[in-house]
């Protein structure tokens, strides 16, 4: 049974160490650590942390995240894990978190269909399960944005606010994929799979939200859901 | 030797490539030179600093206003004319990655296309072959113009830019750009974070082992900003660090707003090095 869910956003900026000496991410940072803790409260059995990929996959729970493509004092590449599930990955063991896990990747492009799917799958586990999921909304929302600005993305944000907010999966599930990948917003695919499985399980969660803002022109949103 | 249109350059010479936008939004000038006789002082006063090149750009580098081909080549064309009548020997070099706007700037008189968008138009590199213009082949990691990198991951920044970039510059010989007038630019901060651009800048050395030609166009950027929490107004200093680094890795052409500044800094590491010779020696020696 799913017990709780944690969303937060997938930003490189979340591993500590390519965020300068500084950290220019600090408040996110810490939002999403308390996020990750509360919802590991009381310890589950297992957490999934699902997120978006270029394909929809079960990774290797072994797999380390992968920092050092954007750089950063180690500098190089692994073979690693994609970023938002190496995002996640970094989460959990920031909050050391030593319980069994599963990595989900999702398709960005998913469809209707495979979302439901995927939700059915979370659903049908039978211990107490957390899911952690990745994902955030339009990179698009001011002029020094990484996807400059497209008015769309102020509308398409407020309703995946609000229905994080307002613990509503059906309105998550109801936002369109094709405007999602226009607006650059990368968690429609992990949402909808993540409000799928609290739709099908059929408990109405008590949502708080715990940041909402974008500092650098990406839609920031980090929520809890308990069931 | 670096042949740049009618100027031929000594391989020791480092060359300052003065940057005069003809734009209304570029981040450092902010449109202080879109008119058009605001753009010809700019033109003498870095000819008098001593720029060996003049490099014109009618689109900002990041995304805004929209500029279209037409609107690119009224900004550049005539003004690239009367640059070249006033000044018959100053190398003129043009900003862009549209093979139109290539061809009608080297009919009015430029020497060398830069190409900051790394072969996005096929066709701009035969536009240099048929006009015996230079080229510059930039690293972008794909991406088109106009666009911030946005969680840009590589497994070696320097290996895909060496790689992207050699890849370019042999294509732009396969189709008749003479060797000696290609160059190739790493494009700090071209689809790369601060990260990956001070990499770059640390291993320039890699890059200008190549054998090929470095341009560098380092002035102001967000990597000098980040690395030191500066806005571009104050990125001056940190800016002429990084010139001197990679002076001292041997880069060839320097892409600058402050060309007097960059001219000394060059003409300090060539010193250094041994290239150039100090100009007046008596200290000592009386």
């Amino acid at each position: 049974m799913i017990r709780a869910v944690a969303v937060c956003p997938q930003p490189p900026l979340l591993f500590r160490e390519l965020a300068g000496t500084q950290d220019a991410a600090e408040d996110l940072r810490t939002a999403c650590r308390r996020a990750v803790s509360q919802v590991l409260t009381p310890t589950p059995d297992a957490v999934t942390v699902i997120g978006g990929d270029e394909r929809t996959a079960v990774w290797d729970a072994a797999l380390a995240p992968a920092p050092g493509d954007f750089g950063g004092p180690a500098g190089g590449g692994l073979d690693g894990l994609p970023l938002s599930l190496g995002v996640g990955r970094r989460l959990l063991e920031e909050a050391g978190w030593a319980g069994p896990f599963e990595l989900r990747g999702v398709a960005w492009d998913a469809s209707r269909e495979e979302v439901e799917e995927l939700g059915e799958e979370l659903v049908s586990r039978e211990d107490d399960v957390v899911l952690l999921v990745l994902g955030e909304g339009s990179a698009r929302r001011g002029d020094k944005a990484p996807g400059y600005v497209d008015d769309r993305a102020f509308d398409y944000d407020a309703e995946t606010g609000r229905a994080l907010a307002e613990g509503d999966p059906a309105a998550l599930l109801a936002q369109d994929a094709r405007l999602a990948h226009e607006l650059m917003a990368g968690g429609r695919a992990a949402f909808q799979v993540m409000a799928a499985a609290v739709r099908a399980q059929g408990t109405p969660p008590r949502a708080a939200v715990g940041y909402s803002d974008d500092p650098f022109g990406v839609m920031y949103v980090v929520a809890t859901w308990r069931m | 030797m670096l042949k740049l249109g009618r100027r031929e350059f000594a391989d020791t010479d480092l060359l300052v490539m003065a940057i005069v936008n003809r734009t209304r939004d570029s981040f450092y000038d902010n449109g202080a030179t879109f008119a058009e006789d605001k753009a010809l002082d700019r033109v003498r006063q870095v000819v008098a600093e001593g720029a060996d090149i003049v490099d014109v750009g009618g689109v900002k580098a990041g995304p805004g206003e929209e500029v279209d081909a037409a609107e690119e080549i009224r900004r550049t064309a005539g003004f690239v004319a009367k640059v070249r009548a006033e000044f018959p020997d100053v190398v003129i070099s043009v900003d862009t990655w549209r093979a139109e706007v290539g061809r009608e700037v080297c009919r009015a008189g430029a020497d060398l296309l830069n190409d900051a968008w790394g072969g996005h138009d096929h066709g701009l590199a035969e536009v240099a072959a048929e006009h015996d213009a230079a080229l510059v082949c930039a690293h972008t990691g794909g991406l088109a113009p106009r666009t911030p990198p946005h969680r840009m991951g590589y497994d070696d920044v320097v290996r895909a830019a060496i790689d992207d970039t050699v890849a370019l510059a042999e294509r732009a010989v396969s189709v008749g750009v003479r060797r000696d007038s290609v160059l190739i630019d790493p494009a700090h901060d071209f689809g790369k974070n601060t990260w990956h651009s001070l990499e770059i800048t640390r291993r320039l050395d890699e890059m200008v082992a190549t054998g090929w030609p470095v341009l560098v166009s380092l002035s102001r950027k967000d990597f000098v900003g980040e690395a030191l929490d500066l806005p571009v107004g104050e990125r001056l200093n940190g800016t002429l660090a990084a010139t001197a680094v990679s002076a001292w890795h041997g880069a060839r052409v320097y892409r600058a707003h402050d060309v007097a500044a960059t001219r000394q800094v060059l003409d300090m590491v060539a010193t250094i090095r041994g290239s150039r010779g100090p100009v007046r020696v008596v200290r000592g020696l009386a």
